[in-house]
């Protein structure tokens, strides 16, 4: 009985990693996240053709990130990695309001695949250190996330050169996770 | 019970048949179904769920699975993402297995490859310098165009790093880049990168930069890798530091380098001959040839004799290693022995065969044994071929009696003592052995006239025994060159006469001429009765037409002038030599120069068997004029009209009024308005144009058929759009010595099916003139099955000449049609319409948009219109859109940053599969 109990436990807060993907078009800053994430600081990038995956440990649990380059090229392949996804990291460029409607396509379309219907998402509204970045109320708006339906979803302020708002957000996305969100 | 549904829908029953299916699926999801969801997983799924395990050691397990089961020939490639998505690890031994997976299976999944240029890019700049090579080296087996140009940040960074395993295996990567696209290399500045490496401080990194620039060198006809005074002191100093394989890539480019003088040649010799102690006989040979190239220039006798000698000892013990490496070596020796003779003259014992020896380097050996031969060693040699010719394998034993012969042809003073050995032989009553002898014999007598006739008697004794087509035809010559001593020369060719009809072609010549000659020699009655049965035979019972045609030239000569027949007949012979095996001098040069490869042991030029792709650096084509113009909107009802049309290749006036599609073409071209009119009065309205003298403005049209390959014709053409109608622009030039007339063209079935709407209409064309004209034509006519290409078959013929076939370009810039702009909306709801697998997408690293100004000016010229523009950070991004006939649309997206290299475009499409056209015609528009 107590082995049993103690295998429950750990599989809820120990052991278990939780696969989360990070998406969201190129340039939204996607792998910044990621090493500000796992290690703490910025390292420079260069455009991801392909994908970068790391471990971060957060309030006890183990994530193990997907992060997916965001190049028009390499984004009809993220659906490879949509099975057992427990919660996808949507980065937005804030800054890029030219753009916020193919972000917001590409948003829409990731919430029909049928392999994501239970994942939670979570909206970084990134770059918010650059000047005419929309506030996550803009964003909110422009993503169309009123739509959303079924699902559990936050967005967050963030801006990764400065490792803000970061934290938060996976502190959200960890307290859904243990509560069964995933 | 399962049976019991089944037969109960199989039942007749008066259900309506839907009602029945809905019934039975009903039924059957509620029992059967079971059957259909096995619980067992095929082993791919398996696979795949354990490749996505959370648990490291359950994946690399599943990625060994994975490459057991390729390595057996299993297709594991759909698991492609999956093992790629195990590569990013910190073990070693899981990540060079997903490496080895990718170089298998990155060819059949070009699209996912992609996937993996990201670690890639991160494996390079690893800190263990293993990892670095490991990723470099990887990259260069992946031969995927769409990721190459991805890499090649990668290795610019491993050609300089600090770590000169990393350095030497991105040296081999830029030749194997080259191989993939060479254009890249060149943009990149690898090949500077490459030579650089040649100064590199360690040795190893230095043989491999010298390995990948001759690689390079011998796909390219450009001269890219040429040894200075500089490189060579390093390649010299690396030599003596590198591995025996690094040795052999340093010495083997050595053996190209041309030294400035004989002082040079030596010092470079001096250098080099170390190497000829080494163990590696690959680095022996290497350094034997390099002193042989290098010995060409040296003219002190006493330094080439000192050479010589050094040469000997290396060469003989490469015969004590296994018989396949003696075999190469023999292979080899034969060539040098051919140019320096004096290197082995004293070590022929070592060629003596060994009763053990395979048959293959016994063979090899007489051939040296032969060549070595001298005035000193022939008694030794001899008494050596005497005993191989009893020896028991009759290839070996023949070709053992033919050396003795041959021996007799190069050496006069010995040719008495080879000639007793050859009637020893006979007189062993071995046939092969005796068939053989009598064939050196024949060349015997050619080679030293009126000296061993004596032994002719010898020979006819062993007449009976001959079977062999070759020994019968020597015996036969030698009956007939010597009839007037052979008292019974008439009896002997008699005897063979009787079974002429069923003598080989070889046999039979030898018959014909022997009985002629001995006609001629004894014009006696028996004789004669024998050459009208030969002649007869010859010339009325044969389907040989060299027998027949000889036959009648002597029966022509016999019945003119028997005396001229003397003089042409048995005319005094010219003494032969024995060039046999003997190669060709420029042939044994460039062999030489080709020691230690294959084609030294071929005795063959490379050439010869092996196909290479040279590179040659692209000419800058400027495949479309410039005068084309946007024209006027041209109704889609335009194509269909002339696509109604049927083929209008042939010129039957009947027919010609029932067709006149041309008057109702809209927005007719100016030039051609004048030809219609002339038309109406040759009565020939099939709407072909009638050629015009200036055509053709801008560069000078591609030529399709050089005047080499059209017998003095050439044809230069292209396909041109003008003012909404394509036609084919044609430059007929008459360099023959005729006039040539009756000019008819036909294309053979392709992609859009593009055929002539009319005649071709060329005047005659004399001596030196030339012809341009313009031919209309119309689209899908014969249109060919399969994916687009871009392949237009053409044949032309005239009344003087053969039919002439080229092939040209169809250019998808000639279909795109005058309406093919779209409004922003439109284009909006057609990208959006079309799904995302419509989209197709490439990258051009060669273009350079200067000025989106100009660009969009010079697209619109070919009818590709522009719709947005957008900023993207530095970039620019363009809409734009065309139209193909039958109302295809291609939306275009082009992404570029003015001023520097790199154009990226996307397009999208309801016929992807046209993207390659697109591509290509859209690469050759802004290229120019």
């Amino acid at each position: 009985m107590g082995i049993v109990f103690t295998r429950l436990f750990s599989s809820m807060f120990g052991n278990r990693e939780a696969r989360i993907l990070v998406l969201g078009l190129d340039n939204a800053g996607k792998t910044t996240i990621l090493y500000r994430l796992q290690m703490g600081e910025v390292v420079s990038t260069i455009p991801t053709i392909g994908f970068n995956v790391e471990t971060v440990q957060y309030n006890n649990i183990k994530f193990q990130v997907w992060d997916l380059g965001g190049q028009t090229s390499i984004r009809p392949y993220w659906r490879c990695y949509f099975p057992n996804t427990q919660a996808i990291i949507y980065v937005v460029d804030s800054s890029d309001t030219d753009r916020l409607v193919i972000a917001k396509d590409e948003f829409h379309a990731i919430l029909e695949e049928e392999e994501l219907k239970g994942a939670v998402v979570l909206i970084y509204a990134n770059k918010q250190d650059l000047p005419g970045a929309l506030d996550d109320a803009a964003v909110t708006e422009a993503l169309e996330l009123h739509k959303i339906k079924n699902r559990q979803w936050s967005i967050f302020k963030t801006s990764a050169i400065k490792g803000e708002g970061l934290f938060e957000g996976l502190d959200w996305l960890s307290n859904t996770l243990k509560s069964g969100g995933g | 019970m399962p049976f019991s549904t089944f037969s109960l829908s199989v039942a007749p029953s008066n259900r309506p048949p839907t009602e029945s299916c809905e019934e039975r699926e009903r039924e059957m999801s509620g029992h059967d179904s079971k059957y259909f969801s096995t619980t067992k997983k095929g082993e791919i799924p398996e696979l795949k769920e354990e490749l996505n395990s959370q648990y490291k050691d359950k994946r690399k397990d599943a990625v060994k699975k994975v490459i057991a089961a390729m390595t057996v020939g299993k297709d594991v490639s759909s698991l492609f993402t999956d093992v790629v998505n195990c590569m990013q690890t910190e073990n070693l031994e899981l990540k060079k297995l997903v490496y080895l997976y990718l170089i298998n299976y990155a060819k059949s999944q070009p699209d996912l490859a992609i996937l993996a240029v990201n670690t890639f890019v991160k494996d390079s700049q690893d800190p263990n310098p293993l990892i670095r090579a490991l990723a470099v080296r990887t990259m260069g087996c992946i031969r995927v165009d769409k990721i190459t140009e991805y890499l090649c940040d990668p290795l610019q960074r491993c050609l300089k790093d600090d770590d000169p395993y990393v350095r030497k295996t991105a040296a081999i990567c830029v030749a194997k880049l080259y191989d993939i696209n060479a254009e890249l290399v060149e943009d990149r500045g690898f090949l500077e990168a490459l030579k650089d490496l040649i100064s590199d401080n360690n040795p190893m990194v230095v043989a491999n930069a010298v390995a990948a620039l001759a690689e390079i060198q011998e796909n390219s006809s450009r001269p890219i890798f040429e040894i200075t005074s500089h490189t060579l002191s390093k390649l010299l100093t690396a030599l003596n530091e590198c591995t025996e394989w690094g040795q052999v890539f340093i010495l083997d480019a050595l053996s190209k380098y041309k030294a400035a003088d004989a002082r040079e040649a030596e010092n470079i010799v001096e250098r080099v001959t170390p190497r000829l102690q080494h163990a590696n006989c690959a680095v022996v040979l290497s350094a034997v040839k390099m002193i042989l190239q290098q010995m060409e220039l040296i003219t002190s006798t006493d330094v080439v004799r000192n050479l010589c000698k050094k040469m000997a000892p290396p060469l003989v013990t490469l015969l004590s290693a296994e018989p396949e490496i003696q075999y190469v070596a023999l292979r080899n020796i034969n060539l040098i022995v051919q140019r320096r003779p004096t290197i082995l003259a004293h070590e022929i014992k070592v060629f003596f065969c060994k009763y053990n020896d395979p048959i293959y380097v016994k063979m090899e050996k007489l051939e040296i044994m032969i060549k070595l031969a001298s005035d000193r060693n022939i008694d030794q040699v001899l008494l050596e071929f005497k005993e191989y010719a009893t020896e028991v394998d009759v290839d070996f034993v023949r070709k053992a009696v033919r050396a003795i012969g041959r021996c007799a042809i190069k050496l006069e003073r010995a040719a008495e003592r080879c000639i007793s050995v050859l009637l020893e032989l006979i007189k062993i009553k071995v046939n092969y052995v005796v068939q053989e002898a009598i064939i050196v014999i024949k060349d015997i007598f050619r080679r030293y006239p009126n000296t061993y006739e004596s032994i002719i008697a010898t020979l006819c004794e062993s007449l009976d025994t001959l079977d062999e087509p070759e020994a019968k035809a020597s015996m036969i010559w030698i009956i007939g060159e010597y009839a007037e001593r052979i008292d019974n020369a008439d009896e002997l060719l008699e005897s063979f006469l009787e079974s002429f009809p069923e003598e080989p072609a070889q046999v039979q010549l030898q018959l014909l001429t022997a009985t002629v000659k001995l006609f001629l020699k004894k014009p006696t009655e028996g004789p004669q009765q024998m050459i009208q049965v030969v002649l007869n035979n010859a010339t009325v019972e044969t389907d040989n037409p060299d027998l027949r045609d000889r036959a009648y030239i002597y029966w022509r000569l016999l019945s003119t002038d028997p005396e001229a027949a003397k003089d042409v007949v048995l005319a005094e012979k010219p003494v032969i030599s024995d060039d046999s095996n003997q190669l060709d001098p420029s042939l044994l040069d460039e062999l030489l120069s080709n020691i230690a490869t294959l084609s030294s042991v071929y005795h063959k030029p490379p050439e010869a068997f092996v196909t290479r792709v040279k590179t040659t650096q692209k000419t800058e084509e400027d495949d479309y004029p410039d005068g084309v113009e946007p024209g006027y909107s041209e109704s889609p009802s335009h194509a269909v009209d002339s696509a109604a049309s049927p083929p209008a290749t042939s010129s039957s006036a009947p027919h010609a009024a029932a067709r006149q599609p041309v008057p109702a073409t809209p927005a007719p071209v100016p030039d051609l308005l004048g030809d219609l009119i002339g038309l109406d009065n040759d009565n020939n309205g099939n709407g072909a144009i009638v050629p015009v003298d200036i055509l053709h403005e801008g560069p000078p049209l591609p030529v399709v058929l050089p005047a080499s390959t059209g017998q003095g014709l050439q044809i230069s053409a292209q396909l041109v759009r003008r003012d909404g109608q394509i036609f084919y622009s044609l430059l007929f030039e008459n360099n023959s010595q005729i006039p040539l007339d009756g000019f008819m063209i036909q294309f053979n079935k392709n992609t859009f099916g593009v055929a002539a709407a009319g005649p071709l209409q060329v005047p005659q064309l004399l001596p030196g003139t030339s012809a341009s004209t313009l031919l209309p034509m119309v689209l899908f006519q014969n249109i060919a099955p399969g994916p687009p290409n871009t392949l237009l078959q053409v044949a032309v013929k005239n009344n003087q000449q053969p039919v002439w076939y080229f092939n040209d370009k169809l250019s998808l810039v000639v279909f795109f049609s005058e309406d093919g702009r779209m409004e922003r909306s439109a284009f909006l709801e057609t990208w959006k319409s079309l799904p995302d697998s419509n989209e197709v997408s490439k990258d051009f690293p060669g273009i350079v948009v200067n000025s989106v100004e100009a660009t969009l000016d010079q697209l619109a010229v070919s009818n590709m219109f522009f719709i947005a523009k957008r900023k993207h950070a530095n970039q620019d991004v363009l809409y734009l859109s065309a139209k193909i006939p039958r109302g295809i649309p291609f939306l275009i997206e082009l992404t570029a940053v003015v001023g520097i290299p790199g154009l990226k475009c996307a397009i999208k499409s309801p016929s992807p599969e046209m993207a390659p056209l697109f591509f290509e015609a859209l690469e050759n528009l802004l290229k120019s």
